[in-house]
């Protein structure tokens, strides 16, 4: 403990710090409308962790929800609204007939409010995607300028999330490598034909793939070099059901990508129909879509489960039904009932209502005493309800048709 | 969530915690406090539990204002003993300028600098950022930081994707309330129908 006074004394020297409040600009004169509009053209944008594994983590922390559940924990904003691209489903494309007025920050504008949103604790950083205005080139020149400004003059340890702009410049890749905690670009369809259909001004192997693959290569490379940078990896985002491919169209894809660019995470966004553009009249994809995809995501990335296992959630069709695919792949593949005292790890994460949490918790339990009774597993967090026709505790085991309904 | 090798830590923390429970568990390892059934270790287990999650909320939900260029305060009003962690979270974040957190009754004060943490804690949150005035000749912050905030948060909704359960769960009135924040409904949108069908 010391005095306020002695505290207000270290407060007085730090301005002669390097790195004192000096650093923390004030921002005045924001236009409200501008701010709206370029918030409001990345609503579907997913950012859904802020956690990065620095050599001192970063937490991953929600700032705020909004009423549709989803958080608030980066500053999620265009650069620009402008855009030469022709998307169909999207509001920020030439093409949209209901387009909202241009607006665009400059580097210096954006990093100020990214620095005050972030001192008053409503963020953990900035997300910064845009549309590719003329040329997109300049844009991602400017992007890259925002957060070298905001990590060079202005210190900022928060978090940064850049979107590469399809068809960018591999040395503007480069720098938003060096300076990003994650990195993505969007793949938005599942294959070049479905991006046929939905956008004529992409080229998805050359403007999308190619520069994925270029993050991988100078990731691997930086490795070499143990100038490990971009802690939190790229990831990517697609678009579902815009351009009617099937899930297991989508499966392929992701496959693809954790497999050959090894990108840390795949996000799904259910197409919604928008106001003046092209598709404004198509059919919107149920949200429960996105779930059971996610859920298909988290079976391979997670749980570790084959991509032969996970087709059989699949239907002739090749989609997903409202269900859970592991209770699907589960009525498939688990022929004997299993006892939790015996079962090894990955027998028992197999198991509807057991994730890897509640399975480490019965193998560490059980080195201590046999677990006796479902009350016990219960309250180490498995879902009796879900878990119990594929479970028997003693020999003795519940008798329910649930397993066997359709 | 799991259970973290300094549990004993934020047991001491709790607003209910006491020796005889402190004695206790400083018998049992992390990973017993995570598995054990017996009622006493999953009351420990519970009150670990609340304060970690507590600790979580305020640092994601307390709002700090600039005071001049070196003071950031903010109001703050938990249920358990987390105070000061909080203000020396908010102090790492904001190396070299004084964090003040409080309510009516008591405040926190945390500065980081020099690789280490100065603290002091006092009366009421008021009481303790007039008596910073004088000794940093600053003044209430003029650019405002709220306004850009709400601006900004009412443009991430999609209304398509309406779902009030899950803001509920996620932004609990009681953690709002603690954090001062003021109730973020969008209020200016609500209509009587939607407040029935709610």
């Amino acid at each position: 403990m010391v005095t306020l006074e002695k505290i207000a004394h270290l407060a007085e020297e730090c301005r002669f710090d390097s790195m004192g409040p000096a650093a923390s600009p004030a921002v005045v004169g924001v236009d409200a409308e501008k701010l709206s509009t370029l918030g409001e053209g990345t609503r579907h944008d997913v950012c859904a962790s802020t956690f990065s594994p620095r050599e001192t983590p970063l937490p991953g922390i929600c700032h705020a929800f909004t009423q549709d559940g989803r958080c608030v924990s980066l500053f999620k904003t265009l650069y620009t609204n402008h855009c030469t691209h022709q998307c169909s489903y999207c509001t920020n494309a030439i093409n949209c007939s209901s387009k909202a007025r241009a607006f665009s920050y400059t580097p210096e504008e954006l990093a100020k409010i990214t620095l005050s949103l972030y001192r008053s604790n409503y963020i953990e950083g900035l997300f910064l995607s845009s549309g590719a205005g003329r040329d997109e080139d300049r844009i991602m020149e400017k992007m890259v300028e925002t957060a070298r400004l905001l990590r060079q003059k202005f210190a900022f340890s928060g978090y940064i999330h850049l979107k590469v702009l399809p068809g960018s410049a591999r040395a503007h890749i480069k720098e938003a490598v060096e300076l990003a905690d994650r990195v993505s670009i969007n793949l938005e369809a599942a294959s070049a034909s479905h991006m046929n259909e939905i956008c004529a001004t992409k080229n998805y192997e050359s403007d999308i793939l190619q520069r994925q693959r270029y993050i991988r290569d100078m990731l691997s490379d930086t490795a070499k070099n143990t100038n490990a940078s971009l802690p939190a990896g790229q990831t990517t985002q697609l678009v579902v059901g815009v351009a009617g491919e099937s899930d297991e169209d989508i499966f392929k894809r992701v496959l693809y990508e954790y497999k050959e660019i090894g990108v840390r995470r795949a996000y799904y966004s259910a197409f919604s129909p928008q106001r003046g553009t092209p598709f404004e009249n198509r059919k919107a994809q149920p949200l429960w879509r996105e779930h059971r995809l996610y859920q298909m995501d988290w079976l391979f990335r997670v749980y570790h489960f084959q991509p032969g296992e996970i087709r059989h959630a699949f239907n002739d069709n090749g989609f997903l039904s409202n269900a859970d695919p592991k209770m699907a792949i589960a009525r498939e593949f688990m022929d004997k009932i299993l006892d939790p005292n015996t079962a090894t790890f990955q027998e028992l994460l197999r198991v509807p209502g057991i994730g890897p949490r509640s399975a480490k918790r019965i193998v560490s339990f059980r080195k201590r005493q046999a677990i006796a009774a479902k009350a016990e597993l219960a309250a180490m967090g498995v879902r009796i309800k879900r878990a119990s026709p594929f479970l028997k505790i003693n020999g003795w085991r519940d008798t329910t048709l649930e397993m066997w309904q359709a | 969530m799991k259970i973290p090798d300094n549990f004993l830590y934020y047991l001491s923390l709790h607003e209910d915690c006491n020796e005889r429970l402190l004695a206790r568990a400083e018998d049992l390892t992390a990973g017993e406090v995570e598995v054990s059934l017996h009622p006493e270790v999953a009351r420990i287990k519970r009150m670990v539990y609340a304060v970690m999650g507590e600790v979580h909320r305020m640092k994601a939900f307390v709002r700090l204002s600039f005071l001049g260029t070196s003071v950031l305060y903010g109001f703050f009003k938990p249920r358990h003993k987390i105070g000061e962690h909080i203000c020396d979270h908010f102090a790492h974040r904001n190396a070299g300028i004084i964090v003040v957190l409080g309510n009516g009754s008591e405040s926190w004060v945390s500065i980081f600098r020099e690789d280490r943490i100065w603290q002091d804690n006092g009366q009421g949150l008021s009481e303790t950022l007039d008596r910073l005035k004088p000794a940093l000749h600053c003044t209430e912050d003029e650019s405002n930081v709220e306004s850009l905030w709400q601006v900004y948060y009412d443009s991430q909704y999609c209304p398509e994707r309406k779902n009030l359960a899950a803001f509920r769960r996620h932004m609990p009135r009681r953690d709002q309330e603690a954090a001062g924040l003021r109730l973020v409904q969008n209020k200016k949108n609500i209509t009587l129908e939607g407040f029935f069908s709610d």
